[in-house]
């Protein structure tokens, strides 16, 4: 059987939202560095089609941070799905540097595993912690995300192969889905199909929605940000962690829909249901129900590919003199 | 300088009157009102495109304060419009000028496939004129002289790369070893068969032939050209915002110097985008609806005549347009003798997105073609 790899979230970081942090940072911050609540929102991960070479390409896994990241009533663009997580800005490049990462780390982490063992709630499951320095006057922004994401030991294995999530549940169980997705979003659900009839509903309700359902036809859906057809997106790993915790017998097989259907595919176009299903199970589990919280990994790669502090040079799109020289 | 331009142009705006009675096929030129009703028709066909409110202080007026512009995100945009040959299939995209070359349903069975960023099939099956090109210099002398001089990519851009001397050097040893689950980017093994490739392998994969950005799209009403307004915003394949001699990188060669410009994106206090400057919208926008007009009328005549079933419209316009014009048809062939309305305003920004799609090639803007 072969390990599952999990996608990892990209941050996308609109300009909007560094000029959100400009204004924060004058009338609001000024010299505090206090942590701030941020929101974010990922939708299912898509693919384009190449005119030229007909190949299929995955566009990233992205957690996408707007210009009302900061407002108590951010807007959720549709089919797209919230994820909150904890913001902190420093004064100055030392600061930065030499900020205790581990601790904000291990913080954000303690935060989700508390949310899962004491709340039982799949609420913070994607929380997620930036932090920055603005050089204001430089138009840069200095920045790091970390998706914390419980390892889970042993590693999730897949049984068989990633299906096309058509092939294993049949057309009619993704529409109906898809259809009550729609109608109230949520990044994790479950469903169930009893007399042909499909019912999705919060993963919290777990007890009493397959109460009577066999695990055979158990199925916990997550929106997933990947559209790698072999790697579900990154929320997954924390759902797992989730289920393990406070429902260990799916340590034995767990069957999983990757949902990456905004839309219900087009007649005539091309693909179908792009979802994805697997069967995972933790190969030789043992008695591993334990109440410690696992490690987690999650700071984000820089783009050279290391882990490391990424930039935002605004400079050549708000810098007014530049903008002149753009526009003689 | 450029300030007080916009500030100029800014007053201007705000003088200029809200344009009142239905104009569009006559100047190519819509109502805020009929703004709304081909945006609402819009969202509703493609669901990528939602409206927003923007920033409360910046609303216009004669918008709904929902329906203050529209917004789509993510538009993926595989190549370089200036790596790619595309003058020629801009030129010939936006031949449909002249009216005594070609019958009508031929043109536009043209007009529509030839389209942005795909191989030319039919390359050279029509010379095409060029005379209508939106973007010649008559006319319009503040404008072109304000521009002309733009210089993309010379040498007032040198940090086109963020100056990683900057960047402080802060690789840690945060996590011990690499974690077994982590699907890192070179260990994806994407195998050749399930053709899937993840966007930022891309880039090694083709030797830069291929760098998949993305754009943030956004369509606001202009009051003084009385035209919808394209604006874009784009990322790298690392999410980083791109400078603008970047964005120009995505523009066909014809317009990058002259009619896309960067300047504050108006629904926002601060925000600046690359916008396609409206000053030739409407009237390359008339000829567009002149000629489709033209075959949805012959559309609906023949239907009218029932020899519709036999005649299969082949082209994605003409089945949209018999589509949402099923009641009218249909009351049309009951009644008989109804009138042929014609295009609806309400395709107007469809129409106008096949527009914008020759002017950013490799820009998937145009989403309706996947229907």
């Amino acid at each position: 059987m072969t390990i599952v790899q999990f996608a990892p979230f990209q941050s996308l970081v609109q300009p909007a939202f560094w000029h959100a942090l400009t204004e924060l940072k004058i009338d609001v911050l000024r010299l505090s560095d206090d942590e701030q609540p941020v929101t974010a929102t990922y939708t299912a991960g898509r693919a384009v089609k190449d005119r030229e070479t007909g190949q299929e390409i995955a566009l990233g896994c992205n957690l996408t941070v707007s210009g009302d990241a900061f407002s108590k009533t951010p807007q959720v663009p549709q089919n797209a799905v919230a994820a909150t997580g904890v913001f902190k800005n420093f004064n100055t490049i030392e600061d930065f540097k030499n900020a205790d990462k581990t601790a904000l780390f291990n913080q954000v982490a303690d935060e989700i595993w508390k949310s899962i063992t004491v709340d039982k709630s799949t609420a913070l499951l994607n929380r997620f912690l930036v932090i920055t320095y603005a050089d204001l006057k430089k138009y840069k922004y200095f920045y790091w995300f970390a998706f914390p994401a419980f390892a889970a030991k042993p590693a999730w294995e897949i049984d068989g192969e990633w299906l096309a999530a058509e092939n294993a549940l049949g057309a009619e169980t993704l529409s109906s889905v898809q259809s009550q997705l729609h109608a109230s979003p949520r990044p994790f659900f479950l469903v169930r199909t009893i007399e042909n009839q499909t019912t999705i509903a919060p993963v919290e309700e777990y007890d009493i929605f397959y109460a009577n359902v066999p695990p055979e036809h158990r199925v916990i859906g997550f929106v997933d940000p990947s559209a790698l057809p072999t790697n579900p997106g990154w929320p997954l790993r924390n759902l797992l962690a989730y289920l393990l915790a406070l429902h260990p017998e799916t340590a034995q097989g767990v069957r999983i829909l990757c949902w990456r259907d905004v839309e219900p595919p087009v007649a005539g176009s091309s693909g179908g249901w792009k979802s994805r299903f697997g069967m995972l199970k933790q190969s030789g589990a043992g008695a591993a129900t334990a109440t410690d919280r696992p490690s987690a990994v999650g700071w984000e790669k820089n783009i050279q590919g290391k882990l490391g502090a990424r930039v935002a040079d605004l400079a050549p799109m708000m810098d007014p003199t530049r903008l002149a020289d753009q526009a003689v | 300088m450029h300030t007080i331009q916009q500030q100029y142009w800014a007053v201007r705006e705000y003088l200029s009157p809200v344009l009142k009675e239905s104009k569009f096929k006559e100047h190519g030129r819509i109502t805020p009102e009929e703004f709304v009703a081909a945006g609402d028709f819009l969202a509703y066909k493609f669901p990528v495109w939602t409206w927003e409110k923007g920033d409360a202080s910046k609303a216009r007026d004669y918008l709904p304060a929902d329906k203050q512009y529209l917004l789509t995100r993510g538009v993926p945009c595989l190549r370089r419009a200036s790596t790619l040959e595309y003058t020629e299939d801009a030129e010939r995209m936006l031949s449909f000028a002249d009216p005594k070359e070609g019958g009508a349903a031929g043109k536009e069975e043209e007009w529509v496939e030839t389209h942005a960023g795909r191989a030319g099939g039919e390359a050279g099956a029509n010379p095409g004129t060029i005379d209508d090109i939106p973007d010649v210099d008559d006319g319009e002398a503040e404008v072109t002289a304000g521009m002309g001089g733009l210089s993309v990519g010379g040498s007032k851009e040198p940090a086109e790369i963020p100056d990683m001397d900057e960047i402080p050097d802060m690789e840690e040893d945060l996590e011990d070893g690499e974690d077994e689950a982590t699907a890192a980017p070179n260990s994806k093994l994407v195998a050749p068969s399930d053709g899937v490739l993840d966007a930022s392998e891309v880039e090694v994969a083709k030797g830069n032939l291929l760098q998949v950005r993305t754009y943030d799209v956004m369509i606001t009403y202009d009051k003084y050209y009385q035209t919808p307004r394209i604006w874009l915003i784009g990322y790298d394949e690392n999410g980083t915002p791109l400078t603008p001699s970047q964005i120009f990188q995505d523009v066909s060669a014809d317009h990058a110097f002259k009619t896309v410009t960067i300047e504050a994106f108006p629904h926002s206090t601060s925000l600046q985008a690359a916008s396609v400057h409206p000053c030739k919208h409407a009237s390359v926008m008339k000829k567009v609806i002149e000629r489709m007009n033209q075959g949805v009328i012959e559309e609906q005549q023949a239907a009218k005549k029932g020899s519709s079933k036999d005649a299969k419209p082949k082209k994605w316009l003409f089945r949209r347009t018999s589509g949402n014009g099923k009641d009218d048809k249909a009351a049309a062939a009951a009644a008989g003798e109804e009138e042929v309305e014609g295009m609806r305003v309400d395709f107007y920004l469809v129409v106008f997105l096949k527009f914008i799609a020759s002017i950013v090639p490799t820009i998937e803007v145009d989403s309706t073609t996947s229907f």
